[in-house]
Parts: structure tokens; sequence; C-alpha cells
């Protein structure tokens, strides 16, 4: 059976399936995990994730080890992810006629690892889901409004917009860095200490704080600061909260999201379709109660500073809310999330959840915060306001660059306003440099991954503009270089500049 | 999934002899079952069952453990030569055949015999001692040894019937080639159409032509666009076989069975699959010449022409894969890839060096519905004269012709010249003239006068060029020809020249991006290499360097390599009386 026949224009398709379940003629349906969109029919769905469990399958003929990444057909892009062990994503994209459907296969991929680790950070593993409820039912109802309210971030007007070439300069699952002076970073220190000794028990409390949409500093582990990072800038900065008409942030980039996400809140709880005849009424109960923390204009920042939201809903009998609760993949630890926001500066208290009991606890721990810690609070914020270059605080004249330090899982780039200058063409031929960069460090990751590749691209594209990508130690650099003179050797001195000024050498030659 | 652990039958449809007709693809696909732990029990106990040796499949394995290390580069050295000879006297004696391969390899007559190991390093130059292998007919999908091959190419039938596959024989592969067929047609029905998937270090790369399907599976990590060019390839082959019409047969009858009209060819596939690792001509789709003085191709070129006049659409004098001369008839042009198809044809088949022949064959670029008919002549061990004709009646003519041009190219001293060429060898990036200002004098090695001064000038092999050069291919692109140095140290073993001839497909595919290029420069570092490619309207030029070379004095060296190359260019390249310069 066809897909063309459904006459289904749907430009993006998202399945999520378990090769563990349905694998008996008639219960095929009990491996879809999650359908987006969620109007196409079970035949249609079913067809899609053959292909895939079919190409899947065969491919481990060959590479036991590392099954399909990809399918690549003349219309559409199969994206695929492993999420967990035999819990597959794949992201399917159709290719339009206007030219614009070039993109790089790890960018679309970093979106289902991004939504995967956030919802692992707020539910814990598919996995443990599918064991606790082995109807499928809890991970259905868990996952459905996630992804959802998830998307609705990639909304431009009615349209789903993931990445594409023209995202070139951007790195999803890096976190931004805020560079501050010596006499700061001392203050936001002191700062950071003082939210650590927050006492709650005896335990010690972790941090996140941001400023604007940049971090400033953190106390986790790179992983857990990019979950945390990307939560904050997604819903909790102030940006967030004023729901989306922040541009300059890849992470906002739908403006017009929280209209087309409003289309989106009527269906999902129909989210669990395959919803067999055995749910029972305490799959209902459950269903109805799921916390949706990605559902947008849920968070409000109080008159005490603090931000509250009645996502992960209410004790029983009591108006209070229940904490919001996320799991950190380093210490296996469930931590509460206190938000404390002053002016642009959004610290993240994260609490270990088995400390803090109940709300009394809570509002021992915010008294505390504002008790020890107000004052250097605005003493920071302060001292970064002034020191703030704004948006194109990072810009520098003549350079359009991404760095990226994979070990840190921290980026810089040229603020996406100047970015847009680029012509077309350089941001495509940067795309293709880009994605032979992540099959060159692939391979090299595969063949040792002890070694780090060591490896740079130089090229003059059709339009006269420099394309530069440097990998070296771990770190790095992505550079289109359009107002360059023509020769190699302008263009090398131009990197090495930069590499000296900016990167501390990272990228210099010897 | 659904294989039964316990079972010794084969677990799988995907080993079916024929794919059954009445499964829709989606069943296929749902059918493809991994036996991973299971299909080596299962041919273990085959084997076992058929004697008590010990189960091939694991000294495959060792084998190909043996390959992969030589490729690292540790073995090459201690190995020597004798590499693949010392692995096939392994694979005679330690391994008792099973009945049911044995002898069988031997039957592919004109084969010859090896290893059959893919990617071994013999240690000699890639191109002159390869012999054809045989193919491991004794192995198919669910053996461990198979599936293990760095580099998989199978013809097959949109109805799923086997037509070619480099390793394993085709009938014990007709599951699999099911497989194949159903992801193609899967994708087919949905209005869409694949072309590759990525897996680890494996690529699958799909082409549909009519009803023909061609797939590659291959870890080499070629990008798409050369591997799929290496398809299209391929189909061209067959082509040159068969001609288009072969299309007709599956509109008669879908499950038309294609097989039997590719018997005995081969080593005409494996010769050509071998040159995708050191051919630079199946990339750049441009031919090369052998270097002679000017005069001496002038004098080759006129005897042609004559012949050419008499009726005959093309003539071509080669020595192996480089061209010493060739014209068309009026208005006729011969595409390099043609020729590439053309010469493989004929070098890979053993009967036409023995005889004169005159075989039907059909140049895809000229005219893929028609087949021309080809006089071949050996002149000599490596020379041989190519005469083609659309009248399938013209043998004695040919003939009378063959012998015109042999007379004159015999008094002419042309093939004297050729040999001599052939020992010479082409440009060595060791004799790079130094100094600009005297390049208009550090000339041919090829003038008939004698040169000592470049001959006593040039180092001993194995220091490289100036500024670290090691080795450069110049593509004009006007002529369709290309130029590439000798390989000099340390690109010294076959291992290297490959690897070096990766990076040259992979640079020449990211300068020739489809939606962006062709791009006008590009400079790529690495451990292996420094590697520069300029684009011009004229000519590419592609070099590679020491990794440490100074980027300054790569680029200086590279002006000189054009320059030089442009002061040889009546030497090294066919000019002038070309049919394609209209």
């Amino acid at each position: 059976m066809g897909l063309s026949s459904l006459n289904l224009n749907e430009a993006v398709q998202i399945c999520i399936f378990d090769l563990r379940r349905g694998q008996h003629e008639g219960q095929e349906l009990d491996k879809i995990l999650f359908f987006f969109p969620m109007e196409f029919p079970f035949s249609a769905q079913l067809s899609v994730i053959g292909l895939c469990e079919g190409i899947i399958t065969f491919t481990r003929i060959f590479s036991p080890d590392a099954a399909c990444e990809v399918i690549e057909a003349e219309r559409h892009s199969y994206v695929f992810y492993e999420a967990e062990a035999d819990i597959w994503m794949v992201l399917i994209m159709e290719k339009s006629k206007d030219n614009e459907s070039d993109w790089r296969f790890d960018a679309l991929r970093g979106i289902l690892k991004e939504v995967h680790y956030l919802f692992m950070m707020f539910h814990g593993s598919l996995r443990a889901l599918l064991e606790k409820q082995p109807s499928g039912e809890l991970a259905r109802s868990r996952l459905y409004p996630f992804v959802i309210d998830y998307l609705t971030d990639f909304y431009v007007g009615k349209k789903l917009q993931l990445p594409s070439f023209r995202d070139s300069l951007r790195e999803r699952g890096t976190v931004q860095m805020l560079s501050v002076s010596r006499e700061v970073a001392i203050e936001v220190q002191s700062l950071v200490t003082v939210l650590g000794s927050l006492c709650v028990g005896n335990t010690t409390c972790k941090s996140v704080i941001v400023f604007h949409d940049l971090l400033v500093s953190t106390t986790l582990s790179p992983e857990d600061t990019t979950n945390i990072y990307t939560y904050a800038v997604l819903r909790l900065t102030p940006h967030a909260l004023s729901s989306g008409t922040n541009t300059w942030s890849y992470l906002l980039k739908g403006t017009s999201a929280t209209s087309a996400a409003a289309g989106f809140t009527g269906s999902v709880s129909d989210g669990s379709q395959q919803s067999s005849s055995d749910a029972s009424s305490a799959g209902q109960d459950q269903r109805n109660s799921v916390p949706r923390p990605l559902q947008r204009e849920k968070w409000f920042k109080g008159k005490d500073g603090f931000l509250t939201t009645d996502i992960w809903g209410a004790e029983v009998g009591s108006l209070v809310s229940v904490l919001p609760t996320v799991w950190l993949r380093e210490t296996e630890e469930n931590m509460n999330l206190c938000i404390y926001q002053h002016k642009n500066l959004t610290i993240v208290i994260l609490i270990p959840a088995c400390s803090l009991l109940n709300e009394q606890g809570l509002s021992l721990a915010k008294q505390q915060l504002v008790e020890n810690a107000y004052q250097k609070i605005v003493n920071v914020e302060e001292k970064l306001s002034r020191g703030w270059g704004g948006e194109n605080a990072y810009h520098v004249s003549g350079y359009r660059y991404l760095i990226i330090d994979g070990d840190r899982h921290i980026s810089r780039a040229s603020p996406p306003g100047k970015v847009t200058t680029l012509a077309k063409d350089s941001l495509l031929t940067l795309n293709r440099v880009r994605e032979e960069v992540d099959f060159e460090k692939t391979r090299a990751q595969r063949t040792n991954p002890e070694h780090e590749k060591d490896f740079e691209v130089c090229i003059r594209a059709k339009n006269n503009a420099w394309v530069i990508s440097k990998v070296t130690r771990g770190k790095e650099l992505h550079m289109v270089l359009e107002k360059a003179n023509e020769t190699l050797l302008y263009a090398t001195e131009t990197v090495e500049k930069f590499s000296n000024r900016y990167c501390e050498g990272a990228f210099s030659s010897d | 999934m659904a294989s039964d652990p316990n079972s010794t039958d084969h677990p799988s449809d995907v080993s079916e002899p024929i794919p059954n007709p009445s499964h829709t693809e989606e069943e296929r696909l749902a059918s493809i079952s991994l036996e991973e732990p299971e299909g080596n029990h299962v041919a273990v106990s085959r084997l076992l069952s058929n004697g008590s040796s010990l189960p091939a499949d694991f000294h495959a394995e060792d084998e190909i453990e043996v390959v992969e290390e030589e490729l690292l580069g540790e073995g090459s050295s201690s190995h020597g030569g004798g590499g693949w000879r010392e692995i096939s006297e392994q694979d005679g004696e330690a391994v008792p055949c099973s009945p049911s391969s044995s002898g069988y390899a031997g039957e592919r007559g004109s084969s010859g015999p090896s290893s059959g190991i893919e990617e071994v390093d013999d240690g000699v130059n890639l191109q002159d001692d390869w012999v054809p292998r045989k193919r491991h007919d004794d192995e198919d999908d669910a053996s461990v040894s198979w599936r293990k091959r760095k580099k998989h190419f199978f013809i097959l039938s949109h109805s799923g019937k086997p037509i070619y596959s480099r390793y394993g024989d085709e009938h014990k592969l007709a599951g699999f080639s099911a497989t194949l067929q159903a992801i193609i047609s899967f994708v087919e029905n949905g209005g869409d159409r694949v072309k590759f998937v990525r897996a680890g270090k494996h690529q699958v790369v799909f082409l549909v032509k009519g009803p023909i399907y061609l797939v590659c599976i291959s870890c080499t990590e070629e990008p798409y666009e050369a591997l799929k060019g290496q398809l299209e390839l391929i189909y061209g082959q067959m082509l040159l076989i068969l001609t288009k019409s072969v299309n007709r047969c599956f509109e008669k009858n879908p499950k038309f069975d294609m097989s039997p009209l590719l018997g005995g060819t081969d080593a005409v596939f494996s010769s050509l699959i071998h040159a995708f690792s050191w051919n630079p001509a199946t990339f750049l789709h441009a031919y090369t010449c052998l270097p002679l003085a000017y005069s001496t191709r002038q004098a080759a070129g006129a005897i042609l022409q004559d012949v050419a006049d008499s009726g005959v659409l093309f003539a071509i004098l080669m020595c192996k894969h480089k061209v010493v001369s060739l014209v068309g008839a009026q208005k006729a042009s011969l595409h390099p890839d043609d020729m590439l198809l053309l010469a493989n044809f004929i070098l890979s088949s053993e009967s036409f060096r023995t005889s004169e022949s005159f075989s039907p064959i059909c140049l895809p670029r000229y005219n893929p519905m028609a087949f021309l008919y080809a006089y071949v002549h050996y002149l000599d061990e490596d020379t041989y004269l190519t005469l083609l004709t659309t009248s399938s009646d013209a043998f004695y003519h040919l003939k009378e012709c063959r012998l015109r041009i042999q007379g004159v190219l015999v008094k002419s001293n042309v093939l004297v010249e050729v040999q001599r060429s052939m020992l010479d060898g082409g440009l060595h990036v060791e004799d790079l003239p130094v100094d600009s200002s005297r390049r208009s004098r550090s000339v041919s090695p090829y003038s008939s006068q004698e040169n000592n001064i470049s001959g006593s000038l040039r180092p001993h092999m194995g220091l490289g060029g100036p500024a670290g050069l090691w080795h450069f291919i110049y593509r004009s692109i006007y002529l369709d020809q290309y130029v590439s140095s000798e390989f000099s140290s340390p690109i010294n073993n076959s291992a290297q020249q490959k690897r070096l001839y990766r990076a040259y497909q992979k640079l020449f595919a990211s300068m020739h991006d489809k939606g962006t290029g062709p791009h006008k420069t590009q400079y790529r570092r690495d451990e292996d290499y420094v590697l520069l490619c300029w684009i011009t309207q004229d000519f590419e030029l592609y070099a590679a360097f020491d990794p440490l070379a100074d980027k300054v004095s790569a680029i200086k060296t590279c002006n000189r390599v054009c320059q030089w190359v442009r002061d040889l260019e009546n030497e090294i390249f066919l000019l002038g009386a070309s049919p394609f310069s209209w």
C-alpha cells in the first residue's frame, strides 16, 4: 500500500515506536508510541513505521552495531534516532520544490535528541514507563502532549518549520554562555555558593543561572545543564514568559507559536488514540492529570520574584501546586525546581526531591533564598546589565561564525539577525560542509573514540564567499566570509585573526 | 524476530530461493529477518552435516580480519607482494571444501586464481598486477564473511530476480535480492524513490534504470555521489554488453531471467569494480593519454584518420588504459565513459588477447539502443587497436585497415615509442621544474631526442616533489582528458594509493556538489594530507601534499604544476584531431 494514495500532504512526520512491541500479526498498532500528525490513518502510520522497521532490520545485516541512521529518497528524508534500546524516533521531512529543503541530518537528529532528553528529564525513560504500564497507555499519554507542546516552538504561522540550511550557524543541544569579567565572575561565584548552601535538610542544592538567554553559571553536568538551560530559554526566561516575542534566540524561533499551539490543546488528550479496550479507568485519570511541562504560558512570575505553575497539578484538597520535578542524568536523582527571577536574571535552583517533603519546606527554602541571597542577586544583575551588549553583543564585524565546544556542550555564534544577511548560496555551501564535517567526526569516532579528529576545510564557493570549517581538539569553528579577498592566504589569515582574538588561539595554526 | 533459533531450516524468508510472488512488498519488508546468531548456527550446522570439516565461515572470517589489519597499514610491509597468495593457499589447504562448494570456484574458467578478499594489499601497483578474483560462490547472505565484505554490488530485475552479485552465487541470493526489490518498490509505491540508506559505516545506494535495479552496499565511506556514479558505470557496462533493448524482454515477461545473458562476463564487472579504487577516469569522466612526443602521436593519428575516412566510426589506439590516439568519423564523438567501459571490456576479456576479434558492443553514451561492431587486435603485449563500425559484415575490411595501420605504426616507430613511454612512466612530481624562468627548457622527457639533463636531475624515487607535493591530477575541461602524476613516496603501496584515490574522490564530490558547486577553490587538511583543488573554466587541479606542508609554498607549487602541465600539453594530451573539439 502506498502513501500517495492517501493524499497526505503533511510536510513533517514524526513517529516513535518500540520494536519490542506489536510483533504479532494483528497487534502491530501496539508498537506505535507516537505519531505526528495525529490525523494520519493507522494504515498510513503502520506503512511508514513498516518501512522504517524493515530498513532497520535490513541494515543490521551489515551493520549490527549501528542500524539505520538516514533514508534519503527523492522526495523525503528520514532521520532515525534510537532514543532507547529498541525505541526509535524517526523524523520524516518532505522536500519542497522551493529549494529550501536542504538540511543537515545531524541537525534534524538534534531535534529528536532534544525532545527525548527533555522528556526523560520530566518523565523518566520511555522504557520505564512501558514497564510500569505494559499497555503503553501511560507512555503514550505522556509522550503525546509532550512532543506536541515541544513542536509548538517550531511553528511559523501555521507551518511547522524545522531547521534547514539557514540554521547552519546554530547548534542545538548546546548552551550559549555569557562572557563576564573577572570581577563579575567572583560575584557570581559567591552567589552560587550561597545558593548551594540553601539549607534543606543536609543536602546541597544545585543551580543554573541564566541572564537574558545566556548561561551565566551552572553546578550541573554539561548534559543536565543543557537540558535545564534549554527548558529555561524555552519557558522560563523573561523572554519566554512574555510568550515568544523574542526572535533572536534559536530556541524561540516561532513568533506566532502560541496561536498554533492553541489548536493542539483540544486534541492532545486524544493523543493516546491506540488506547486498547482494556485501558482502565485508572489510566483515564492518569491521563487527565498528565503534567505538560512544555505547555506554553503556564509559568507565572509572582510578586515575590518566584515563578509558579500549575503544570504539575495541585495537591488533593488544597490549592497549592505540586512542585515541578526533574530527573538528572548525571546523578540519577529527582530534583524539585525552584525558580527565582530578578529582572533579566533567571535562577533555577534544584533541590533534591527527597529533602523537600512539602510546601512548607519550599517556603522555608524560598525564605532563606530571599534572606541570604537577595542582595547578591541584585548585585549580580546590576553588574551583568551594565556590561550587557544586547542581542548583537557577540557580533564580530565581517565574520559570520559558529564555535562549538563539543565536550562542554557550549556554542557561540553570530547573532541570527546578522546571519540572515548571508547569501543563500553561502549558507547552502556551509550546510554541505557541516554535513561533511559531521560525517568525518562520526567516522573518526567510530574508528578510534580516543582520538580527536583534526580537520580543516576551506572552500571558495561559486559566489566568491569563503566557507571554512575547522575541527580541532574537540572544538569546531564554522565560518562564512563573504567580503573577503580572493586568495586562500587572505582567508586563512582572517580566520587566524579571529581565532587569536576570540578563541584564545584554539583554531590558530602553530 | 520471527525466526526460531532451534530450527535447522533456514530461518528467514531472506534466503528463500524464489520470492513468493503473492507476497506484497509490505509482507516482504516485514519478513526481513535478522539471523545474526541463528543464521550462523544454521550455516555451521549445514556445513557440518556435509562432512566433519570446520565450518568455512569461520575461516572466511579469519581472512577478513587479516585483510582489515593489512588495510590499517601494519601488515602491508611484512606481507609484501605475496599477501593474497598466502591467504589464497590457506584458502585451499586449511579449509576443506564442503561438497556444495568444492571445485565450484575453479569452474569459473577465465577468472584466474585469487583469494577474492577485498581490499587486500598486495603491495604492488593497484592497476597493473590485478587479477580478476573468484567470487566466493560458496557465500550467501547468511555467511559472516559475505556480510563483512566491504563493498557489494548487485544488479537485479524489477521483479526481484538476481542478475549479478559481486560476491556469492546469485541464485543463493534470490531471497536477499527480493528484499532489495521490496525496499525499492515499497518506496516507489509511495510515489517516491529511495536514493540511499546510511547505517554506521555502511551506505546502501540504490539506482533504478527502468526494469533494472542496481544496489551498492559499502562501508568504504565513499560519498554517495561517487557510489552512484559507480552504479551508473556498472549499468553502462551492462548496456555495453547487451544494449538497452534488453528492456523489451521485461516488457514481454516481467519475470524474465536476465542472468544467463551476462554469463561469462564476471571478469568484466569485477575488473570495472576494481577500477573504482584506482582509476580516476571513473569519477573524473575524462580519459588519459600515454605521454608521447607530439610527432609520434601525430603519426599515429594520421593513419587512424585515414581509416576513419573509409567508413570506420571510431579508430582507437590504446595502451592498457591510456590512449595513444583516437579519431572519429565526422560528427561522431566518443564520451570518456564509453571509452572507459570499452577499454575495460577489452582488457578484462582474455579472448581479445589471443586472436583478432570482431564483437558486437554498445556504447551507452553514444547510442544505448544499438550495437556497434568492434574489431579488436592486440599489436603487442599492451597496445591494442579498436575499430568500431556500424556494419556487422565489415570484419574483412577492418582487418585490412588494421594491417595498414599496423604497417605504418611499425614503420614510423610508434609502437617502439609507446613501449618506451610505458617503461618511463608519466609525470613525476620530482621533475617539477624548480624555477619558472627555466621552465621553457625543462621540457619533455618524451621528445624523441635524448634528454639526459632531465634524466640525471631527477632525484631518487621516493622523495616526493617540492614543498611536500606528493601527487596531482590535472584535468583539462575542453579536452575531456586528465593527466595524473606517477605515485611517489610515501604513496608507494596500493593501500596508500587507494586511500589517496578515495581522498580525491571525496574532494571531487565536494567541489562538484550538485546544489552549490562547482566551487572555485578548496583547501583541506587532515591527518593524512593537505589537499588543494582549483577549478577554473579551463582546468581542474587536484593536488596532494604532506599534511605538514606549508600553505604558501603549496599554493606556489600548484601554480607551477599548472604551468608545467601547460608546457607539456603537446606530449601528455591528445590535441587537435580530437573529435570532441566541436
